[in-house]
């Protein structure tokens, strides 16, 4: 008897749920940079507020990466229980992405309500809200790949609070997933249009007519963002059957 | 599954850190764990242990040498050997935010069991753990012991065919690792096999049918708790209270091992009239008792550090 690829993903998936149900306070202020940032964009701005809700979602999703490094982490480093489920017929990738199945599931509530808020402030077409949600679907996938890779990389949890801060952040905050992608030194565009997150972001300014929709830009944008979604993923599943045994 | 639940030869690991001379985890072991045996590995920290249970969980590659798990190349073919083990990892911990019951009930859904079957193991599991009580509190409020109790119970509702625990009952009270003891026999008698490691060696003792001694990565000896107690060179402890001055009247019967003023000997039964004679002489106070699996292991170990020193 072998054990399958991807045995065991449902069963971890609620295992994780469990788990991350009962850290409410966690999912409660999972939205506070997206709040801050909100509201900073209502007093300073609000004709970008349907811009800026759009990439609190993306960053919603975006930082779902963040906290499946850091549970990865946390339970390797300090519960030692992978070696409990990693020595079982559960395969890697089963237990990759149930635990950010898990996480999604407990998380996605207060993405939802913020969802509920952006399509009041937006009024999204029917088109519009499948794009963004494909958009958000390959930013999470792209996120929980990079999470559970660099979470392989750690011996320590205290190092990785402050990589994990510092590279979600960067990429959610500084790259123009909250702000207009033309604000943005137009030099600069392409490495915008290469990351998950800005990448997603801009293709949702350009559906509702938030910048101009420059034909070229909208297909690097696109390929870019799925290219990279199946890179990582495939990458990540790789890793994970790789990671099982240390070397 | 015809195959020796367990069998390595000559297994090697090298551990290569960038800036630090390589270091030999395992050089080069060989061992057999037959069916429905429970079998201790013995070792002094860093001996090994725990590099060799890894590779035998198929969570670390040996630089050298084979293992097998039931005729299955665990190097080559982890996912083979995979449904057919169970690991309670050292200073391991359940979730924090399950209780017991979800613990081991997610833990063997993972492992795809039927729900019915799942809650019925469970169930049995943290029974004989004497966890029912408290098998719905979260784990963040458990004890130490009862965390550990949690992980023994986790694998041992597996009843896999073949059972790595590394320091299973570490933190626990005497009563509950007799519980542990207690289920981790049933198992075995059900057909499952296991290996341990263990630092208590009333623990090894009680518990296995062989052991094996390591150190440096190396088998010193391996046999029964009886066999090795036996090659120590009596089954009698004698220990002379304020000894240790007049060791040269009992080095005739055997080592004197000087602990402190006192000096333990090792004699057999029939030098123990010979020996008594000599501490009533001389106004030592002796105390009697059977030789235990500490002075073998003490013995074998300690000569090992001797031969390497020299």
């Amino acid at each position: 008897m072998r054990s399958r690829a991807f045995q065991g993903l449902p069963a971890f998936f609620w295992t994780e749920v469990l788990v991350q149900a009962n850290e409410l306070t966690a999912m409660a202020t999972s939205m506070v940079i997206q709040g801050v940032v909100l509201v900073f964009v209502w007093i300073l701005d609000p004709s970008l507020l349907g811009i800026a809700f759009c990439g609190a979602l993306i960053f919603s999703m975006f930082t779902m990466g963040q906290r499946l490094l850091n549970e990865a982490a946390y339970i390797r480093i300090d519960h030692k229980a992978n070696d409990l489920y990693l020595a079982s017929p559960l395969s890697p990738e089963g237990y990759f992405l149930g635990m950010a199945g898990g996480i999604l599931l407990v998380y996605i509530a207060p993405v939802i309500v913020m969802g509920i808020l952006a399509e009041i402030v937006v009024r999204f077409t029917l088109a519009e809200v499948g794009l963004l949600l494909a958009v958000c679907f390959s930013v999470w996938i792209s996120s929980a790949s990079i999470g559970y890779t660099f979470s392989t990389f750690f011996r320590d949890n205290r190092a990785i609070w402050a990589y994990a801060s510092l590279f979600f952040t960067t990429f959610g905050v500084v790259f123009p997933v909250f702000y207009p992608l033309t604000s943005f030194p137009a030099s600069l565009q392409p490495i915008a249009l290469l990351l998950p997150p800005s990448a997603a972001a801009s293709l949702v300014q350009a559906a509702i007519g938030a910048i101009p929709v420059v034909p070229s830009r909208v297909v690097f944008g696109a390929v870019a963002l799925a290219a990279e979604t199946l890179a990582l993923f495939g990458f990540a599943v790789y890793w994970a059957r790789r990671t099982v045994r240390e070397g | 599954m015809s195959a020796e639940p367990l069998r390595s030869r000559d297994l090697r690991k090298v551990y290569e850190t960038r800036g630090a001379p390589a270091t030999t985890a395992l050089g080069g072991v060989s061992l057999e764990v037959h069916r429905g045996e429970r079998v201790a590995l013995l070792g002094r920290n860093g001996a090994g242990k725990t590099t060799f249970l890894k590779i035998a969980s198929t969570l670390l590659r040996p630089t050298s040498g084979t293992i097998e798990i039931f005729g299955h190349d665990a190097d080559r073919n982890p996912d083979l050997a995979r449904p057919l083990i169970a690991v309670v990892p050292q200073e391991g911990k359940p979730f924090f935010h399950l209780s017991p019951y979800e613990q081991v009930y997610t833990y063997l859904r993972a492992r795809g069991f039927p729900r019915d079957l799942a809650k019925a193991r469970t169930r049995e599991a943290l029974e004989k753990m004497g966890l029912t009580d408290i098998q719905d509190r979260l784990a963040i409020t458990l004890s130490g012991g009862q965390r550990q109790r949690t992980m023994v119970a986790t694998v041992i509702a597996t009843e896999a065919p073949l059972l790595f625990l590394d320091e299973p009952t570490i933190g626990m009270d005497p009563f509950a690792r007799r519980a542990v003891w207690d289920a981790l026999r049933e198992l075995t008698r059900r057909g499952s096999t296991m290996l341990l490691t263990t630092h208590y060696l009333d623990e090894a003792e009680a518990l296995s049918d062989r052991l094996y001694i390591i150190d440096r990565g190396r088998v010193l000896v391996q046999g029964t708790a009886e066999e090795l107690k036996a090659s120590v060179g009596g089954t009698l402890k004698v220990t002379l209270a304020k000894g240790a001055g007049r060791r040269e009247l009992f080095e005739s019967f055997g080592e004197c091992v000087v602990d402190g003023g006192s000096c333990t000997v090792i004699v057999p039964p029939e030098r123990l009239g010979e020996l008594m004679a000599i501490a009533v002489r001389e106004h030592l106070t002796a105390t009697v008792g059977p030789v235990t699996l500490e002075e073998a292991f003490l013995r074998f170990v300690g000569r090992s550090i001797n031969e390497d020193d020299t």
